[in-house]
């Protein structure tokens, strides 16, 4: 998010809202009003005077109405634009013309009544739609108590609670009488699943955050007894299901497959009163119950979807298809995030770079037109050289540091240090305004070497950096110490260690400090191409994206056709004939001029680094060789064949894949289907495989319903462990218990057995409502088999890219790069990277075309500075490091006719194996040479040794 | 006063009160990473360790490691 | 034809701020229009995210 704030290319209308769209796909313009701030943007340190003098308070709502802030005020310390600004309804100054106290207490003089609303008429050649999602209507939670009781909460005030920069710190209080309470109850689909207030589909993410939320609240107070009361536990994402059930025996809490109707207050207790599948009724009394409140559309969406000439869905969400889910009903407008349908963190980042593809296709050749390049200031040799002059920064990182280290005994600490001309300490380093007032006083006190002492450097390393080369430094001459993440929230019991402990760290520090030298910053050339591998929908979607973004591409399929698993699909999940999205993908791959085809093919080796990889195939026999700058793994998955069941042994059993490709020949053969019986996790969620396939039962369901169509008298029986219909797929759901299919919930102990009866064949359960033992004699029986993992292990050991347990390619970071693999330069999608839908697959594919495109965009990567250097006067050409190197990164090459050692620098990882064994010392790394890691040794015997030592 | 210095004395040759200074060396990439992500999760462990970022274990040369007890580390941790 | 290269992304959500992101990396100019005072949406606002429990920010 920080990123998006300093990005030259990206200008944040805030308070801003769209008032037209005129014009045509490639050409419209955008009328845009802006309301004020009041507070002028360059000007406002975000000191907070303004907010301490003003005398009228308003809720904060950021904080869920759980605190006061007053009318000057930002939302949050890290907040972007990072100013502060005014509430206008609020204000005396803006409303009565009086007060003005703000103005006179800001010495910044950011304080500008005077500021107009601004109309922007933007020309735009596409509009991307991500407003979010809405709140679910008060008096669907009044239902719940909700606001005649007080403590009964919604889950976002309860987020709020159990934040440690929340307004209480973290500590769980019941707000009646703000004592920690004993017993939760987490009340699921508040405003979601209820036809009642209009709201028939399923939000996707409580489920989840409930969970995450009882965990919080118990790693808090691990005293609490936590009841959290599902319809059914949807935890369908990637990795979920395993994160859950540890979540559930690491946290003991009380999982309860009940919908509680309503919530009484007795003595001054919530009592709530629930029936179980098994008939029974049964009542308890809580401290305090959480509403897991739904998502609903955006409060706005009628209007954007006038504004923007766009069709909504009948819950007034954006309305889009499966085969193209992020294409609104207008050409040249997309959509992505909540407002195509309610979804988690990873999906909506994930469509965010799908629509980036949308729009790139759309654009590609205006690309580069309307944007401004970054340039830096020359770096400044003659400081650098000078003398080293550190400045060190203390973080407080808000309560996170500061609240067990003591910040200024740290920073004065530093400044006792050798080299250290300037300590300081910051609330929040990180902050736009800190960075700039770090960049002042950097220049001011002509710093040459800079310390930061906060958070980890693998995640903000280079956001400090980049502030050095905006001053004309060179970005290696920065250090950062690990004082939060490695220190105050490790030893948060434990203040007065953490202190010292931190001192030890920046003393460490600034002794590598004093030694850094400035690197080099080489950049390689991009080969403007990619490799996609894999001929599914995923492939195939991914290659036509980077295919009309105007890159070329090959695309490799082992199999003699394309089309994947996609090719045995009848319909999609809302009812479109799966064929014909896969016929329009066929024919523009086979159409496209940028999309060369390879089938019956596959990789055997790649070898090179981001921009510029060489990659031999064998395609039917022969061996061909690709350069390319980047690859997109669609390599899929395949339908799991299970044992038991009499699958395989008697030819009514069959899988959902097999049903579907027998309904798609004709329906003949349902003429005397008297009882279709499905069986749901068969191989998923445990018995063979670990993960949960997450769309078998939306499957099942739409397969079921095409049954019943057909065949209207046939009887059918599904048998479940939890529905997983997310979404609006909750609507198959409703209509098939509406049509009369009977849904029988089957505990993983007591899974049903397939038996032989006769000729026939039938299905033995146990009915939890009656609680007896059935038999139903059946025509078919259908099995949900899942979704396992293809042959992704060679791949990967080529790729040197990891898998998850479950044998699926592992994301590089789950939420915020969900659609990269950890090596540079690869990219992942469809059911390579896990079970997921026809339209999930085709919004990843395109947000993997969107990253794929990037590096190619611009023509050239940066190389990390930290690679190894040959000192070719010491080197003796022994060549121990060149067997040594596990990138084949150092080579060993003829210099005046004698042996000596070179990096390859592209290829250099910076690990370092040269250098600690090479016998001359003559390799050396950027960064982390012999003497900056001796220096830090020394500092760390608290001078007991000396450097020369 | 004394004779509680002196116990903290005695404690600190015995197990107990042990308190020892270790020099660790991580792994960028691994070590770290999860150390890192100890601290997102609020794990707590003794502040004992103080420790030297290395983009791999491999940098560590045995030379650091005899360094670092020469300069009076008790322990050298390293995590890869 | 000639067609803009600039895109309007309507919300500063955690969806809005990576197209954005993404855009911007793809050669193009945004407008990031949101209709509070800060980009960050509900995102922001919470304290950790299911199941790594990673900061949200």
């Amino acid at each position: 998010m920080v990123e998006a704030g300093r990005s030259p290319n990206i200008e944040i209308l805030s308070n801003a809202r769209l008032e037209a769209l005129e014009g045509k796909p490639g050409q419209f313009v955008a009328r845009v009003h802006q309301e004020p701030r009041f507070i002028d943007e360059d000007k406002c340190t975000a000191c907070g005077m303004c907010t301490m003098y003003c005398p009228r308070p308003v809720v904060d709502t950021y904080n869920e109405r759980l605190e006061v802030t007053r009318a000057p005020h930002i939302d949050y310390a890290q907040a972007i634009p990072s100013s502060y600004y005014i509430d206008a309804k609020a204000c005396l100054r803006v409303n009565y013309e009086t007060c003005n106290l703000c103005a006179q207490t800001c010495t910044a003089k950011a304080i500008d009544f005077s500021q107009k609303p601004k109309e922007h008429a933007l020309e735009v050649g596409a509009v991307v739609l991500a407003p979010g999602f809405g709140r679910v209507d008060s008096s669907v939670l009044e239902r719940f108590g909700y606001g005649r009781y007080p403590d009964v909460v919604t889950s976002y005030e309860f987020e709020r609670l159990t934040c440690a920069s929340g307004p209480t710190e973290g500590h769980i209080v019941r707000p009646s009488d703000n004592k920690t309470p004993r017993k939760i109850a987490f009340l699921q689909c508040i405003g979601s699943r209820d036809e009642t207030c209009g709201n028939g589909y399923c939000s996707t993410v409580c489920c989840m955050y409930a969970i995450k939320e009882a965990s919080v609240a118990k790693e808090h107070e691990p005293d609490l007894d936590i009841s959290l009361f599902f319809m059914d536990v949807r935890t369908q994402g990637k990795g979920f299901d395993e994160a859950r059930q540890r979540a559930q025996e690491k946290y003991g809490l009380h999982v309860i497959r009940a919908r509680v109707p309503r919530v009484e207050q007795v003595d001054g207790m919530l009592a709530l009163t629930w029936t179980t599948d098994d008939g029974k009724s049964h009542s308890d009394l809580f401290d305090m119950v959480v509403l897991s409140v739904g998502l609903d559309s955006p409060e706005d969406a009628q209007s954007i979807a006038e504004l923007a000439d766009i069709k909504l869905n009948h819950y007034d969400f954006c309305k889009t298809t499966a085969g193209a889910p992020l294409a609104t009903t207008r050409e040249g407008i997309y959509v992505a995030g909540a407002f195509q349908g309610p979804k988690d963190i990873p999906e909506s980042v994930t469509q965010a770079s799908g629509v980036a593809a949308m729009a790139s296709e759309l654009l590609a050749e205006s690309r580069n037109t309307c944007t401004i390049s970054v340039t830096y200031p020359e770096e400044d040799k003659a400081i650098e050289a000078e003398e080293p002059r550190i400045g060190v920064f203390v973080c407080h990182c808000g309560v996170n540091i500061a609240g067990t280290v003591d910040v200024k005994a740290v920073r004065d600490y530093a400044g006792s240090l050798p080299g250290v001309v300037l300590y300081e300490d910051t609330l929040y380093s990180c902050s736009q305004d800190a960075l700039k007032s770090i960049a002042e006083k950097i220049k001011e006190n002509r710093l040459n070497r800079v310390v930061i002492a906060a958070c980890s450097p693998r995640t903000h390393e280079p956001l400090f950096q980049e502030t050095l080369r905006s001053i004309g430094l060179n970005p290696a001459l920065i250090e950062m110490a690990n004082i939060r993440d490695q220190c105050a929230w490790v030893h948060s019991q434990e203040p007065e260690a953490a202190t010292e402990k931190s001192k030890d760290l920046v003393r460490m520090a600034v002794a590598k400090a004093r030694l850094l030298e400035p690197l080099a910053q080489p950049t390689v050339d991009v080969t403007p191409n990619a490799l996609v591998i894999g001929g599914g929908a995923a492939g195939m979607t991914a290659a036509i994206s980077i295919a009309d973004q105007g890159y070329r591409c090959v695309l490799v399929e082992k199999g003699r056709k394309l089309g994947g698993n996609l090719s045995r699909l009848a319909w999609t999940l809302d009812g479109q004939d799966a064929s014909s999205v896969l016929d329009s993908l066929k024919k523009k791959v086979k159409d496209h001029p940028n999309i060369h085809v390879q089938l019956e093919s596959q990789v055997e080796s790649i070898s090179g680094y981001v921009g510029n990889f060489t990659t031999t195939i064998n395609s039917k026999g022969k061996t061909k060789v690709i350069n390319h700058g980047v690859a997109v793994l669609a390599t899929g998955a395949r339908e799991y064949k299970p044992s038991g069941y009499l699958y395989g042994e008697n030819n009514r059993v069959m899988t959902q894949l097999e049903l579907e490709e027998k309904l798609k020949r004709g329906k003949a053969f349902l003429k005397n289907a008297r009882n279709v019986v499905m069986i749901q996790c068969v191989g998923s969620r445990g018995e063979d495989l670990k993960h949960c396939s997450r769309l078998c039962c939306s499957q099942a369901i739409k397969n079921a319903l095409m049954i019943k169509e057909h065949s209207p008298d046939t009887n059918i029986y599904i048998f479940f462990r939890d529905i997983r219909t997310y979404g609006f797929h909750e609507d198959l759901y409703r209509e098939a218990r509406e049509k009369g299919i009977v849904f029988l919930r089957y505990m993983p102990d007591r899974r049903p057995e397939v038996v032989r009866r006769g000729r026939g064949i039938a299905v033995k359960g146990f009915d939890r409502l009656m609680g007896e033992d059935i038999e139903i004699p059946a025509s078919l029986v259908v099995l949900s088999t899942g979704i396992a993992p293809g042959d992704n292990v060679e791949l990967a050991k080529v790729i040197k890219a990891p898998l998850t347990s479950d044998g699926f390619f592992l994301e590089a970071h789950a939420k915020l790069r969900p659609v990269e693999v950890a090596v540079d330069g690869f990219y992942l999608c469809g059911l390579a990277h896990g079970p997921k839908s026809l339209d999930e697959s085709i919004a990843q594919a395109k947000a993997a075309a969107a990253k794929a495109v990037i590096p190619l965009a611009k023509g050239k990567v940066a190389v990390a500075p930290i690679v190894s250097q040959v000192d070719q006067k010491t080197c003796i050409g022994c060549g121990i490091c060149e067997s040594l190197c596990p990138f084949n990164a150092i080579r060993l090459v003829k210099v005046n006719k004698r042996r000596k050692a070179q990096t390859i620098t592209a290829s250099c990882k910076g690990c370092g194996i040269c250098a600690s064994h090479c016998p001359t010392l003559a390799i050396s790394m950027g960064g982390f040479t012999d003497q900056e890691i001796l220096a830090q040794i020394h500092a760390f015997s608290g001078g007991k040794c000396e450097d020369e030592a | 006063m004394s004779q509680e210095k002196a116990n903290l004395k005695e404690n600190e040759m015995t197990r107990e009160g042990f308190d020892p200074h270790i020099l660790g060396f991580f792994c960028h990439w691994c070590c770290y990473a999860a150390a890192d992500s100890a601290g997102v999760s609020r794990y707590q462990y003794p502040p004992n360790v103080r420790v030297i970022r290395v983009m791999c274990t491999g940098r560590i040369d045995v030379r650091f490691v005899l360094e670092a007890f020469r300069c009076g580390a008790d322990g050298v941790f390293t995590g890869g | 034809m000639s067609q803009y290269g600039a895109i309007l992304v309507l919300g500063g959500g955690v969806a809005g701020v990576q197209t954005a992101l993404d855009l911007s990396e793809l050669g193009y100019y945004v407008y990031l229009v949101e209709k509070k005072a800060s980009v960050g949406g509900v995102m922001a606002q919470l304290d950790k995210t299911f199941p790594t429990n990673d900061c949200s920010l």
